[in-house]
């Protein structure tokens, strides 16, 4: 479903170029619990920037359903995060200003002009309403996030991330910032969506605890897989596996 | 609808945003109470330039005044030129017509034994047909808004003009030197002869008082004491005498003008609160001054008063420039036209004030362009996260346009009601602050103004909010542009 093709991706740091990913190839399939796993700058969550169009790989290429997307004009990559990639940040990155209602909105808020969101509000308000009482938060609509605890927030920003129906959920170490239990909370509610709404979820975590919970672990070292599960197999299949990483 | 959203949320969370809009405030509110100050004198200034000026004047610099002849080349007398004028295309328009004589003079008066020289413009008017035309029955001291406005002497003028006869004669006899003449002064009665009765009465001269409208700043003198208060000191009475040089218009005597003057009786003051007319207007009865220059049956001017000046001024003036041939020196203008210069001066003093005081909301402007900065810094998270979950480059720029249109508006609407407030109640105010600082912010006596004069233009406000608004959205641009800008992945990390 989505295909990354011998990814390169460097920065810059004051005329210095720093190569983060170098050739990755990875494939994402529909209704995966993907997990990328890695030491702090493997490039991990470069990778999940560009599968998600938040950046654009130096070279090789990134497909969706065979279809290039690394290359599409803003507007149509603007498109695709709004209603076919779902983030959520080890930091929730909630809107400060806005109440949790409107927060889990947002994408619904920016996917629509006035007269077209008017139209729909109440559609969307319902969608909003019926995810976060499914996160556990129907008590919480009208805190703002700064009233919220950790946990609360990272499930509001699942809530948001699943508010337009994404068909891929791209989490960025959404248990990082939480403690042991919040974080399996976190990770159950991210299984239960996969498992039955089918959403495809790719998770870069170094936690590895919690990729037990996945379908499939792959391992980044210096910007390349180095390691990969494989297919949907049970959890001793990982033994070996996590052992090594 | 989330760049809507957010602009509101942000100008209700962000205390940053009330400094913008506080600039923007004030700088509308100076804007347009300056404006408001600025026009109301400049509209007082054009009513007093106007005040004395009727709506369209004919002149002519000829000593002796217009010649116009009829057909048969004899001289037409000024009612016979105003019958004319009516007669002509013009006359259904004009409201009314009046002779005049303007002449340039030097008034002499005595004050505390000193006597006292003053240039002026001596103007020789019929009172009844000037207060009809107008521009001259409303600015007179005593008689104001008299319709039927005269040179008449009131008893205590009258009174005042006997106290100083009086006067005169005790300091002439306390002149008259003690020592004897050896030789007797008045020749021997009886050695003269019979005075011839008709002689004696032919040069008797007939005593007439002739009353004079005196400019109220040439009968008054104005000096600051030793406390800095300005003392106003009535130096010409009603009553008091004062005596007029000028150059006879008469060119019968070899076409050579010689000086002529004559005497006047203070009646009345004329105080149009301009102080070019205050100081320098004498009026004096016409049928006085033409004898007085021996041109009798004459005039300079013509003041003409239209039915509807801005709809006729062009064909009457048209009109009139058939009568009144200018190559005979006549010359027919408009009073804006006569004031032309000092008009074009007062617009272009406005213009450039308001330049000046529109960086004011340049001000404002650049403030606005710091604190959008300083939000845009702020927000950089938000604009990551904004990006992630789709929105454009221009809908993250349109949020911080939105918002500075917004807070330029929220500040106009504010600063036009704070702006309109002040020039309300300008006065009460400017009381307020004279009492709480003790010293006068306008002092009147200076000016001639009672209070401070406004004079609130819709379309100058209106000019103002959109200038304010534009200046305010302008200067978010580029705090929005760097915004849009912004790359999502770094923007997200901003920590």
């Amino acid at each position: 479903m989505l295909t990354a093709e011998n990814l390169c991706k460097a920065y810059r740091r004051h005329a210095v170029r720093v190569p983060v990913l170098n050739g990755l190839d990875l494939e994402v399939k529909t209704g995966e619990f993907l997990s990328i796993v890695g030491a702090s700058g493997s490039g991990k969550s470069t990778l999940l920037h560009l599968l998600g169009t938040l950046d654009a790989p130096d070279s090789g290429r990134i497909l969706l359903d065979g279809r290039r997307i690394d290359n599409l004009p803003s507007r149509d990559r603007d498109a695709l995060r709004n209603r076919v990639f779902g983030y959520i940040f080890q930091f929730y990155h909630l809107l400060p200003e806005l109440t949790t209602l409107d927060n889990v909105l947002m994408p619904a808020y920016i996917g629509h002009s006035v007269v077209g969101w008017w139209k729909s509000r109440s559609k969307w308000r319902a969608r909003a309403v019926e995810l976060l009482t499914k996160v556990g938060l129907g008590h919480r609509m009208h805190h703002r996030p700064g009233q919220l605890s950790g946990g609360e927030m990272q499930r509001a920003a699942v809530a948001r991330a699943l508010l337009t129906s994404p068909r891929v959920l791209l989490a960025d170490e959404p248990t990082g910032n939480l403690d042991a239990a919040t974080g399996d909370e976190i990770v159950r509610l991210l299984r239960d969506l996969n498992r039955e709404d089918g959403v495809t979820i790719v998770m870069v975590t170094h936690n590895l605890d919690i990729v037990t919970a996945t379908d499939r672990v792959v391992r980044m070292v210096g910007g390349v897989v180095t390691a990969d599960t494989g297919a949907k197999k049970p959890a001793p299949f990982h033994a070996p596996l996590l052992a090594a990483v | 609808m989330y760049k809507l959203l957010l602009c509101v949320r942000y100008l209700q969370t962000r205390y940053l945003a009330f400094i913008c809009i506080v600039s923007v405030m004030l700088g509308v509110a100076t804007l347009i109470v300056v404006n408001a100050v600025m026009s109301g004198f400049s509209t007082k200034l054009k009513d007093r330039l106007h005040g004395v000026l009727s709506d369209v004047i004919v002149d002519t610099d000829r000593s002796d005044g217009f010649e116009i002849n009829d057909t048969l080349g004899k001289a037409l007398t000024p009612d016979e030129v105003v019958a004319r004028i009516m007669a002509s295309p013009a006359g259904p328009k004009i409201a009314a017509v009046t002779p005049t004589i303007e002449v340039f003079a030097i008034l002499q008066f005595n004050f505390r034994g000193q006597a006292m020289t003053k240039p002026v413009r001596l103007i020789g008017i019929d009172p009844e047909g000037r207060a009809a035309v107008g521009g001259f029955a409303e600015y007179l001291v005593r008689q104001h808004g008299h319709a039927r406005p005269s040179f008449e002497l009131t008893p205590e003028a009258l009174k005042q003009h006997e106290l100083n006869r009086q006067r005169r004669e005790r300091a002439d006899a306390l002149q008259v030197p003690n020592v004897p003449d050896p030789k007797p002064l008045v020749p021997d009665p009886a050695a003269l002869p019979e005075p011839d009765d008709a002689v004696m009465k032919r040069d008797m001269p007939v005593t007439k008082l002739n009353g004079a409208v005196i400019g109220y700043t040439i009968a008054h003198f104005r000096w600051r004491n030793e406390q800095g208060e300005v003392v106003e000191e009535a130096a010409l009475k009603p009553g008091d005498d004062v005596t007029l040089f000028t150059a006879g218009g008469s060119q019968i005597d070899g076409g050579r003008i010689r000086p002529v003057f004559g005497n006047f009786l203070v009646t009345d003051y004329l105080k149009t609160e301009m102080s070019e007319y205050d100081q320098s207007f004498v009026y004096v009865p016409l049928d006085v001054l033409q004898r007085l220059r021996t041109m009798e049956g004459r005039c300079t001017a013509f003041q003409i008063k239209l039915k509807n000046y801005e709809a006729d001024k062009k064909d009457v003036v048209d009109a009139l420039r058939g009568i009144f041939d200018p190559r005979t020196g006549a010359r027919v203008a408009t009073w804006e036209e006569h004031q032309g210069s000092l008009l074009a001066a007062i617009d272009v003093e406005r213009g450039i004030l308001n330049l000046l005081l529109f960086m004011i909301v340049g001000v404002a402007g650049f403030s606005i362009l710091a604190i959008f900065t300083m939000i845009v810094s702020e927000k950089y998270r938000d604009i990551g996260i904004l990006k992630s979950l789709g929105a454009s480059n221009h809908g993250v720029m349109s949020i911080f346009v939105c918002y500075g249109l917004l807070l330029g508006t929220v500040g106009c609407g504010l600063g036009t009601a704070l702006g309109l407030t002040i020039t309300d109640n300008i006065n009460e105010i400017e009381m307020f602050l004279t009492r709480v600082t003790g010293k006068a912010v306008f002092p009147r006596a200076v000016y001639y103004f009672k209070d401070i004069p406004t004079n609130v233009d819709m379309v100058n406000v209106a000019v103002v909010n959109i200038g304010a608004v534009a200046v305010a959205t302008l200067f978010s641009l580029l705090p929005a542009w760097r915004a849009a800008r912004l790359h999502p992945v770094r923007a997200l990390r901003f920590e």
